[in-house]
C-alpha cells in the first residue's frame, strides 16, 4: 500500500509573497538620497524642511524593508513579486494597455489630439474587449473624441496640438465664414 | 443706506430675477468641476473676453455660478470613479467611492449635493452678516498658526496610517518629499527636480491628483467587468428615487455634521493663501476623531463623505470675505474676480459696503441663491448619474486614461504634465497593488509645499529659532487642540473598549 503522502503533494499554508512591498520603500531611499545630493551645497532654508522629512523616510523605509526581510527569512513570506505582476496582466490587456497609452502620449504631438484620441480609445477598448462590439467601440470612440475636440479645443481653445483633422475643420470653419 | 431685512428681500427677488444665467452656469460649472484639470478659475480665465464684455452684475453672477457648482461639480467623478475633479475634492472619494462599489452611488451623490448645498448656503448667510468679524481671521493667522492648520491636514495621514502604521507614514512622508521637489521659496535653489525646468514651480497638482486617483483607478479596475460589487449591481439595478431620497435624509439627520464641517471650510478660507483642500484634509480628520465609529471611516461611512464635501462648500464663501472687506483674494478664483471688477472700476474695500451695497451685498446674495437654485437642479441628477457606475470598466478605463491624462495637461499646457501623470500613475498602481495608501501619498503631495512655505517664513522671520513655533497665544491654543486632536482617539478607543469589556462581563 502506498503512502498518501507520496502521491499527493503536501499540503502547506502559502506563504504571501512581500517582494512588491519593498518597491515603494527602496524607490523612496533612492529618491530621498538623491533629493540629499542635490541640496548639500545649498543654504539651509532649502535643506531643512527636506532633511527632516527625508531623513524619517529613510528611517521608516529601512524599517519596513527590514521587517518584510526578517520575515522572509523566518519563512513567513517569499520575495516574488506577484503582488505587482502575473500572467493575468497579460490576458487582462493591462500591459497592451500600458503600451498603448504611452503611444498616444507620445504620439498626440504629432497625429493632434483628436485622431490620436480617437485610435486611443478604439484600440485599448478593443484590447479590453478581446474584439467584440466592434462597431460600438467605433461609435464611441469617434463621439469621445469629437467630443473632445468641441470642448478642449473649439469651446475652450486648449493649447493641444493640432493635427490633420484640426487642420481640416480649421479651414471649412476659415472658409464657411 | 441701510441694510434691513427689506433690502436684503429686494436683493435677493433681484438675483433670482438672473436664474437664466445662473441655471445654465451651473451645468457649465458641474462639466469643468468634473473633468481633473479644469477649475472655475481657468474656465473663467478661458471665458475672460465674454465676463468683460458682460454687464457687471451678470459677470458676477456668472463667475460665482461657476465657481459654486464647480466646486460640488469636482465631487461627482471622486464618488463614482474615484477621480477627484480637483484637490478641493482629494478626501472625497475616501468614503464616496467605497459606498459606489456598494451599489450606493445614488444615495453617496444625494448626500453630497445636500452636504455641498446646505454647507455652502449656510456659510454663505453667516459670511453675509459676520463679514468684519471674519475679516480678521486673516490678520490673527501668520506663519506659525498656519503651520499648526497644515498639521492638523497633515495628521490625517497618522489615522491612514493606524491600520498599518508603518506603511501608512511611509506613504505620507514618500508624499511630503515628492512635495518637496523644486525650488525653495527663500532662495529659490532648485531641488530634486532631475534637470526638468517643468518642475522648478514644484510638482503640479492636477498631474500627481490624475495619476495617484485615475489612472491607476484605471489600470485595477480592468481586472473586474464593473467597478461596483454584485451585490451592488444588483441594487442599482432596481431603478428608484429611493436612493436620491434615502441619502437627502442620510444627510440631513446629519444636520449638526453639516454645519461644523461647513464652519470649518468657511474660517479656513477666510485665511488668504489656505483652500479647500486643506479644509476638506482638516475636516475629514476632525469628523473621524470626534466620530463613535472612527473604524468605519474609509469604509462608506456617510460621516466621510459629508464632512470634506460641505468644508470645501465652505471654502467658496469663506475666500470671498477677504476679497470683499479687505481687497485681497483668498484664492485663485477670488483673484480673477478681482481683476474684473477692477477692470469695471469697482474698488474693493470697506467703502465698497458703503458706495455700492447692492454689489457688495450682492456678491453673497447670488451664491446664496446660486446654492438654492443648485439643489433642485441637481439633486434629481443623482439618480441617472450614478448610473455611469454601470458601464463595464472595459470601456471606462480607456475613457478614464484619455480624459484624465488630457486634463493633466490643461492648467500648464505642458505635454511633460501628460507624462508626469503617467509617472504617478505608476507610483499610485505600485501603492495601491501592495497596499500603501495613494490618498497618503496625495495629502503629503497637496500639503508638503504649504507647509515648507509657512515653516521657512516662520524661521526667517525668527532669524531661525525654533521656539517662534510657540510664540504666540492662538498658535499656542491651536497646538494644544493639535495634540489633543492626536491623543483624543486612542483615547476615546480605550474607553470604548473598556466599555465592551464591561458589558461582556456583565
Amino acid at each position: 500500500m502506498t503512502d498518501a503522502s507520496e502521491v499527493a503533494p503536501r499540503w502547506e499554508p502559502e506563504r504571501p509573497s512581500v517582494g512588491g512591498q519593498l518597491v515603494i520603500p527602496v524607490v523612496a531611499i533612492i529618491f530621498t538620497t538623491y533629493f540629499f545630493t542635490t541640496i548639500i551645497h545649498s543654504p539651509w532654508t532649502a535643506q531643512v524642511n527636506a532633511v527632516l522629512i527625508g531623513s524619517i523616510l529613510i528611517v521608516l523605509s529601512v524599517l519596513q524593508i527590514g521587517k518584510l526581510l526578517l520575515q522572509v527569512r523566518r519563512g513567513e513570506a517569499d520575495m516574488r513579486m506577484s503582488l505587482l505582476y502575473s500572467r493575468e496582466d497579460l490576458t487582462l490587456g493591462r500591459v497592451y494597455l500600458l503600451i498603448v497609452t504611452l503611444a498616444y502620449i507620445y504620439l498626440i504631438e504629432w497625429g493632434g489630439f483628436t485622431i490620436t484620441t480617437f485610435f486611443f480609445l478604439l484600440i485599448s477598448m478593443l484590447i479590453l474587449n478581446r474584439g467584440r462590439h466592434k462597431r460600438m467601440i467605433m461609435l464611441v470612440s469617434a463621439g469621445l473624441a469629437i467630443g473632445g475636440y468641441l470642448l478642449f479645443i473649439l469651446a475652450f481653445d486648449t493649447r493641444f496640438h493640432r493635427g490633420p483633422f484640426e487642420a481640416m475643420v480649421g479651414a471649412l470653419l476659415k472658409n464657411g465664414n | 443706506m441701510e441694510i434691513d431685512f427689506t433690502f436684503l428681500a429686494n436683493l435677493f427677488g433681484h438675483t433670482l430675477s438672473y436664474w437664466y444665467v445662473i441655471i445654465p452656469t451651473i451645468f457649465l460649472g458641474l462639466i469643468v468641476g468634473a473633468i481633473p484639470g479644469f477649475s472655475a478659475a481657468n474656465t473663467i480665465i478661458i471665458l475672460l473676453p465674454l465676463t468683460l464684455a458682460m454687464d457687471l452684475e451678470v459677470g458676477l453672477i456668472f463667475m460665482i455660478a461657476l465657481y459654486c457648482s464647480s466646486r460640488m461639480g469636482a465631487g461627482i467623478p471622486a464618488i463614482l470613479v474615484n477621480i477627484p475633479g480637483t484637490a478641493g475634492a482629494a478626501a472625497t472619494p475616501l468614503d464616496g467611492y467605497p459606498m459606489t462599489k456598494q451599489g450606493r452611488g445614488q444615495q453617496a451623490l444625494a448626500m453630497s449635493f445636500v452636504a455641498s448645498t446646505f454647507g455652502g448656503l449656510l456659510t454663505t448667510v453667516i459670511a453675509l452678516f459676520a463679514m468684519p468679524i471674519l475679516a480678521e481671521v486673516g490678520y490673527y493667522m501668520h506663519s506659525v498658526e498656519m503651520i499648526v492648520v497644515m498639521l492638523f491636514g497633515i495628521s490625517l495621514i497618522a489615522s491612514i496610517a493606524s491600520k498599518d502604521t508603518l506603511r501608512g507614514l511611509i506613504a505620507g512622508f514618500f508624499g511630503l518629499m515628492i512635495g518637496s521637489i523644486g525650488t525653495d521659496v527663500v532662495y529659490a535653489t532648485p531641488r530634486g527636480t532631475m534637470g526638468f525646468l517643468e518642475l522648478y514651480d514644484g510638482v503640479p497638482l492636477i498631474p500627481a491628483l490624475v495619476g495617484l486617483f485615475a489612472v491607476s483607478e484605471a489600470f485595477m479596475i480592468i481586472e473586474k467587468r464593473s467597478i461596483i460589487t454584485a451585490e451592488g449591481r444588483a441594487l442599482m439595478t432596481t431603478e428608484s428615487w429611493a436612493g436620491t431620497l434615502e441619502g437627502t435624509r442620510m444627510a440631513f439627520r446629519r444636520w449638526w455634521h453639516i454645519t461644523w464641517n461647513s464652519l470649518i471650510g468657511l474660517v479656513i478660507g477666510v485665511i488668504p493663501g489656505a483652500g479647500a483642500s486643506i479644509a476638506s484634509f482638516v475636516a475629514y480628520q476632525q469628523s473621524r476623531t470626534y466620530s463613535k465609529t472612527p473604524e468605519l471611516y474609509g469604509t462608506g461611512h456617510p460621516e466621510g463623505l459629508i464632512a470634506p464635501e460641505s468644508a470645501n462648500n465652505g471654502v467658496t464663501s469663506g475666500t470671498l470675505v477677504p476679497l470683499l472687506v479687505l481687497g485681497i483674494p483668498g484664492g485663485a478664483t477670488a483673484a480673477i474676480m478681482l481683476i474684473v471688477m477692477q477692470y469695471h472700476g469697482v474698488n474693493f474695500g470697506p467703502s465698497l459696503f458703503f458706495d455700492q451695497p447692492e454689489l457688495a451685498y450682492g456678491v453673497f446674495m447670488s451664491m446664496a441663491v446660486t446654492y438654492l437654485l443648485m439643489i433642485f437642479t441637481i439633486l434629481p441628477l443623482s439618480r441617472y448619474m450614478s448610473r455611469i457606475t454601470l458601464v463595464s470598466t472595459s470601456f471606462m478605463s480607456p475613457i478614464i486614461i484619455a480624459f484624465t491624462l488630457v486634463g493633466s495637461f490643461v492648467p500648464r499646457e505642458y505635454m511633460f504634465d501628460m507624462y508626469l501623470a503617467l509617472v504617478f500613475g505608476a507610483i499610485g498602481y505600485v501603492a495601491r497593488r501592495t497596499g500603501y495608501h495613494v490618498a497618503a501619498i496625495l495629502i503629503g503631495v497637496i500639503l508638503g509645499p504649504l507647509l515648507e512655505t509657512y515653516f521657512l517664513r516662520a524661521l526667517k522671520k525668527s532669524d531661525g529659532d525654533i521656539m517662534v513655533l510657540f510664540s504666540s497665544h492662538l498658535g499656542n491654543i491651536l497646538w494644544v487642540c493639535l495634540i489633543l486632536s492626536l491623543l483624543l482617539p486612542a483615547v476615546l478607543d480605550y474607553k470604548r473598549r473598556r466599555k465592551a469589556i464591561n458589558a461582556e462581563i456583565k
